[in-house]
């Protein structure tokens, strides 16, 4: 039975080769300057006005999307979860299907949506209702952030909703409970590792995602994964780039020591 | 039943928040416009026009192909993995799943970022390879994690049962535990297949020259408007995808109640068997197809290449064709969006480029840090062609003609709806209008911000003064709350489709959005403005400088410059070629080929130098977080 | 016994067009040990759910102490239920898990931790407060998921096959904690199993049911003795179930021969089901049995021998005492009272259907 770890070798491989040594490289050139001196300048950077602002707007922002895709993902999970639905086909439904659409299209297509002149607008328009104008707003950015990044708040939740015995449920409704109160001492204690992963798997991308406040922001609001983006495509600072990468790795690491602390047997994770 | 309604309705809203957008990419793939901004009635014409554009073709095969080959590789050595790491103890399990976490929560940019790191560290030359590796290194973690809870619902005892009844380990994995978790195999691969397709920031950091996925395609032509072709592309592999999915799930309906239970298992069934057989086939089927043929293309190819670096949507790309066919040179083309994205690629020398089309002030740049070869015009004989005054305007950032040819020219101005405004338009206070709140769309680049509000200003726009330049930062952060967006070619399709009243942009654009919207006028505000010139250039690092040299020649005979500028209306420094334009209102057109009365005020960008590079970003970035 | 505690009239209930209770009607006494027995899927189950509180049946109506429950809510009922896979909040400890139907009443602390403590001495697992249901084994989670529900002083306590995931020693020692527990709280159980051995040995009452219906209702003894119907007889211990002819009162014919017996009314020749208990069957000389056969398998079972004998084209099954070898020649004898006889099933509905587990 030994040789069968041996199986995992390829892996460690990979992974020490393509994971954490790259990791590891983001973590030189972040401490180093462009000559290669040891510096805490490019983390230090983070500091500076415009950057910090940065970082406190894609906080800001990710944590409204995680809270509004938790709020619009429970319920659909526990309604999905009651239907009896195949899972195979829930998943494709709801997370494969789009995927063939490719996400910076799907994520444009909001553009021509929500425009002054958009599909939108021009709907309320007939319908004499007051315009939508979200367009170029941190409000599109979060739209468009809930909208990529629901599903990873779906799958988890409802992953963990499926996994709660229908036994339990009718258990604590037998001994007195009524439905709320077994929601909020059975259902929702049972689906925090369902939770804590599906806020994470919201929370990061959203956090660091640079290409949706790109196509929806109209360009006038910088989150921190812009200002590393174009360290790294533009002004071709790759340290400062790295040094940046280093404080957003912080929040990373953070989450994921959470997800270990609350999701240990990994019952909590999507597929 | 109120609830039941009310699920119902909730359902109903989240599936139209989740398919609206896909809607309404189908509805443009239909669109007879080519603006996305515009209906102009339905058409199939781009579904036929999509299987003529060979760089989209391309850029799809190399996305199945990367999708089906990183999800292969990654369902061999994740599942191998998966098994090995359930035999493990406890602690080497653990340190195992923390190792396979990181790339699932890990940011994707930061993921990119080290990778590429890595690649150019240690001179992997950025290309097919190295997407690949990254598409693995991603999708391995979705193979383990869909297989691990397989491999611990697995009966141990069978295994052993097998192993007891005389199987070699090796036939009783495979007769007894394989089966077994083969579902988690292929909704690994399924995953992983998905995921591949579906990404774009880590191909946009690992990816090299000659090629691009559907995702590096599409962002870099954001920029410059969509191509239609892509949203037929898109329909279509949606569609194809949604059609098999419905085959499979409404076999002709019982309608007796006995039968329906039936039914249900058989469509589960075939929907089981679809995913473990059909889709897997065809995707195979398509790839193995796709392969034959380019590799059939390859055939024809000779060993002579060149790799061009243009702008996006910078070239007909028949001319390309026409080039390949007329010389036997194989072209490998790669677009950047900023001169800023460009130079970084150049320097570093992970890709030899052979030639280059950068613009004025970044051919100083690169001039300054020895990044250019002189070009031997003797194998460049039309330069001919290229009239006189381009090339004196030239010595401003080429002092001696020696290193570049130009390829395009014009103006930074005003582009304005006259539906729109009111008055008459001459200068650049109208950008600083509140009467335009919301209504203007400002260039998002560095030199083209300041360079406007510095020209508003009277001072040259290759300031380096520090009080000029905060004074220009404080005009653009008042100027901030009424600029509705910042964009750089979007600004096109925003003024074509009446977003916005006013818009700075560049005058080849201009010819275009008042083809599409006679209402648009372009002006070059009093105060003057920028003139620039984009020119091809031949890296130092070249490794096919003669082929460059011929490449070079080809743009420059007046025909292949009259089907570039018919194609990207960019104002062309071919004089022998706007002789042969035939409206004679676009080839005397003020847009195009301006006076030089009106260039009066008008100049070129100049490299500043890297420190004063670095203050202008600074400031930039003062007014971006405002 | 006492009056009805719980009646259930005329109850339907059927799931995605199929039929799962068809017009039951069942009444459970007060302090009864009532049990439903039968093959899953025969509707033991739905019942208990829909006098839970789990389940709204299509039609008719479930009587509580003479008012109409049948749309009441489980929380608002005084039943309690005993879950087959325990159904413990595996985020609560073992102490929460018994204080929670308690806490919701808005019991005093003192109250609960009495209660705990009660509740836990008396399914004998004294201490465990603090333990993570996890940490327990199969039969102590059982008995946790019993103290939870008793401690809530239901007049009723539902068992949905409680023993069902336990080895047979276990099994055992709970059946007779079961017991001692009803008579020492005094309330009315319903049980449900799909064990004929653990419904004979606990029950005051039987229900038999199969197919949506209620086969037979009886006491333990009625049920093993005198069964209805082929399905019951088959259901309950082994059984010889033989066609047969009945001639006139009193006689009935099997595989050509006359059979002694007592039952009358049946009529004259009659196809009827004839039922032997194995046990029943005596073994005796050729010469003096009413049929002959021959010996062809024999096993030790330890109490007795249990042996097949093939007569005149058919195994009859026996248990004896005394041992015959296989190959032995032997006459078939059956005392007249040993034979029960039913009639053969006249719809389809009643058809005496096996359904494998």
């Amino acid at each position: 039975m030994k040789n069968k770890r041996l199986l995992a070798g390829p892996y460690l491989f990979w992974a020490v080769s393509f994971v954490v040594i790259p990791l590891l490289m983001i973590f030189y050139y972040g401490m180093t300057t462009e000559t290669g001196s040891f510096t805490w300048d490019n983390i230090a950077r983070t500091a500076m006005p415009e950057n910090l602002k940065a970082l406190g707007i894609a906080l800001l922002l990710a944590f409204v999307s995680t809270v509004i895709c938790l709020l619009l993902a429970y319920p659909l999970a526990m309604i999905l979860s009651r239907k009896n639905v195949n899972q195979s086909s829930f998943i494709v439904l709801i997370f494969i299907l789009p995927m063939w659409m490719n996400f910076l299209l799907r994520t444009l297509a909001w553009q021509t949506l929500l425009e002054k002149t958009g599909v939108i607008n021009s709907i309320l328009n007939i319908l004499h209702l007051p315009s939508l104008d979200i367009i170029n707003t941190p409000y599109a950015i979060v739209l468009g952030m809930v909208y990529n990044f629901l599903p990873f708040m779906v799958l988890p939740i409802y992953n963990s909703l499926c996994k709660i015995d229908a036994d339990i449920v009718s258990a604590a409704r037998d001994l007195g409970a009524n439905a709320f109160q077994t929601f909020i001492k059975i259902t929702l204690p049972l689906t925090v590792p369902g939770i804590i992963s599906g806020i994470t798997m919201v929370f990061v991308p959203a956090l660091t995602t640079f290409v949706i406040s790109d196509l929806l922001g109209g360009g006038k609001i910088l989150l921190i994964g812009n200002v590393i983006e174009q360290a790294f495509k533009q002004s071709s600072s790759w340290n400062v780039g790295s040094g940046l990468s280093l404080v957003l790795m912080i929040f990373i690491i953070a989450s994921m020591a959470i997800v270990a602390k609350y999701d240990k047997d990994g019952e909590g994770t999507a597929f | 039943m109120i609830k039941k309604a009310a699920e119902k309705f909730y359902l109903a809203l989240i599936f139209i928040l989740l398919y609206a957008p896909i809607l309404t990419l189908i509805v443009l793939s239909f669109n007879a416009s080519r603006t996305r901004a515009k209906w102009g009635g339905a058409t199939l014409h781009w579904y036929q026009e999509l299987f003529k554009n060979e760089a989209i073709m391309s850029a799809l095969y190399s996305t199945l192909l990367i999708a089906l080959l990183s999800a292969l590789i990654a369902t061999f050595i994740g599942t191998a993995a998966a098994i090995g790491i359930q035999s493990m103890k406890r602690k080497f399990r653990t340190f195992y799943m923390g190792l396979t976490n990181i790339p699932m929560m890990n940011a994707e940019i930061v993921m990119g970022i080290s990778l590429m790191l890595l690649f150019i560290a240690f001179r992997i030359n950025l290309g097919f390879s190295t997407i690949l590796i990254a598409h693995i290194t991603f999708n391995i973690p979705y193979v383990i994690l869909s297989v691990m809870p397989r491999l611990k619902q697995t009966n141990r005892h069978t295994y052993e049962a097998a192993l007891d009844l005389g199987a070699s380990p090796l036939y009783a994995f495979f007769k007894v535990i394989f089966p077994d978790i083969l579902p988690g195999v292929l909704s690994g691969f399924m995953l992983a297949f998905t995921m591949s397709l579906d990404d774009f920031v880590i191909t946009h950091f690992t990816k090299g020259p000659g090629i691009d996925t559907l995702s590096t395609k599409i962002y870099s032509e954001v920029r410059k408007g969509i191509k239609p072709e892509m949203y037929a592309l898109s329909t279509l592999l949606f569609i194809s995808v949604l059609l098999l999915l419905l085959l499979i799930n409404f076999s002709p309906k019982d309608s007796s109640q006995k039968a329906r239970k039936q039914t249900i298992t058989r469509r589960s069934r075939a929907l089981a068997f679809a995913f473990k057989r059909v889709i897997p086939t065809l995707l195979v089927l398509a790839v193995t197809a796709g392969g034959i043929y380019y590799s059939f293309q390859g055939q024809k190819r000779s060993k002579q290449k060149v790799i061009v670096y243009n702008w996006g949507e910078y070239l007909d790309p028949e001319v390309i064709t026409m080039f390949e066919e007329e010389t036997g040179i194989d072209v490998i083309y790669e677009e950047f969006e900023t001169n800023e994205i460009m130079y970084p690629k150049v320097q570093s020398g992970a890709i030899a480029y052979d030639v280059v089309c950068p613009s004025d002030y970044m051919i100083q740049k690169m001039l300054d840090n020895g990044l250019l070869a002189e070009i031997n015009f003797d194998n460049v004989p039309n330069l001919k062609n290229i009239g006189q005054r381009y090339m004196d305007k030239s010595r401003e950032f080429d002092p001696e003609n020696k290193y570049s040819v130009p390829y395009c020219w014009g103006t930074v101005g005003i582009l304005y709806n006259k539906t729109m405004v009111d008055e008459p338009i001459d200068s650049w206070s109208i950008l600083w209008d509140d009467k335009y709140r919301d209504n203007i769309l400002m260039q998002d680049s560095v030199r083209d911000a300041f360079g406007v509000t510095l020209k508003y200003l009277g001072y040259s726009l290759n300031s380096t003064d520090l009080d000029e330049l905060t004074e220009a930062m404080n005009l653009l952060i008042v100027q901030k709350p009424l600029v509705q967006a910042y964009v750089i070619d979007q600004v096109r399709d925003k003024m074509i489709g009446n977003e916005a009243a006013i818009g700075v942009i560049y005058s080849g654009e201009a010819i275009y959005t008042q083809n599409e919207n006679p209402d648009l006028e372009y002006v070059i505000p009093k105060e003057g403005s920028n003139i620039w010139i984009d020119s091809w250039v031949i890296p130092k690092n070249a490794e096919h400088k003669e082929n460059a040299e011929a490449f070079i020649n080809f743009l420059c005979r007046p025909d292949i410059a009259l089907m570039n500028f018919d194609y990207i209306t960019y104002s062309t420094p071919n004089t022998a070629a706007r002789e042969l334009i035939e409206d004679e209102d676009i080839r005397n057109s003020k847009i195009a080929f301006p006076d030089d009365s009106e260039l009066e005020h008008c100049e070129t960008f100049h490299y500043l130098g890297d420190e004063a590079d670095a203050v202008y970003m600074d400031l930039w970035n003062k007014v971006k977080s405002k | 016994m006492s009056n009805k505690l719980i009646d259930l009239v005329n109850i339907s209930k059927s799931y995605d067009g199929q039929l799962v209770l068809d017009e039951l009607n069942l009444y459970i006494r007060e302090n009864e040990f009532l049990t439903l027995l039968g093959p899953s899927g025969c509707g033991k189950t739905t019942t208990l759910r829909i006098i839970g509180g789990f389940e709204t049946p299509n039609s008719g109506k479930v009587i509580f102490n003479g008012e109409d429950i049948t749309h009441l809510p489980p929380n608002k009922r005084q039943i309690n239920t005993v879950f087959q896979k325990y159904a413990l909040f595996t985020h609560m400890s073992i102490a929460e898990n018994i204080a929670f139907g308690l806490k919701i009443k808005g019991k005093s602390k003192q109250y609960i931790s009495d209660k705990i403590k009660y509740a836990l001495k008396l399914v004998n697992l004294d201490g465990f407060e603090n333990r993570s249901p996890a940490s327990l084994s199969g039969g102590q989670q059982q008995r946790i998921a019993i103290a939870r529900a008793i401690v809530n002083e239901p007049k009723v306590l539902l068992l949905d096959e409680p023993l069902g995931a336990l080895d047979l020693k276990l099994r055992q020692d709970m059946q007779y904690e079961l017991i001692r527990l009803k008579n020492e709280l005094g309330i009315t159980f319903i049980y449900v199993t799909h064990d004929q051995e653990e419904a004979l040995t606990m029950s005051d009452t039987i229900v038999v049911m199969n197919q949506g219906y209620i086969q037979q209702i009886g006491t333990p003894e009625d049920i093993y003795n005198e069964p209805e119907n082929a399905f019951v007889a088959d259901f309950i211990g082994d059984s010889n179930i033989i066609p047969g002819l009945m001639l006139e009162d009193k006689i009935v014919q099997i595989q050509g021969v006359s059979f002694p017996c007592v039952d009358i009314g049946f009529g004259h020749n009659r196809p009827v089901d004839v039922v032997i208990r194995p046990e029943d069957v005596e073994l005796v000389s050729p010469e003096t049995g009413t049929i002959c056969g021959t010996v062809t398998h024999l096993i030790f079972k330890g109490v007795h021998y249990e042996m097949e004998v093939m007569a005149a084209g058919r195994e009859w099954l026996v248990h004896s005492t005394h041992m015959f070898p296989v190959g032995t020649e032997v006459g078939i004898h059956v005392d007249p009272f040993n034979i029960q006889i039913m009639n053969k099933p006249e719809s389809e509905d009643e058809e005496a259907t096996v359904i494998e587990e």
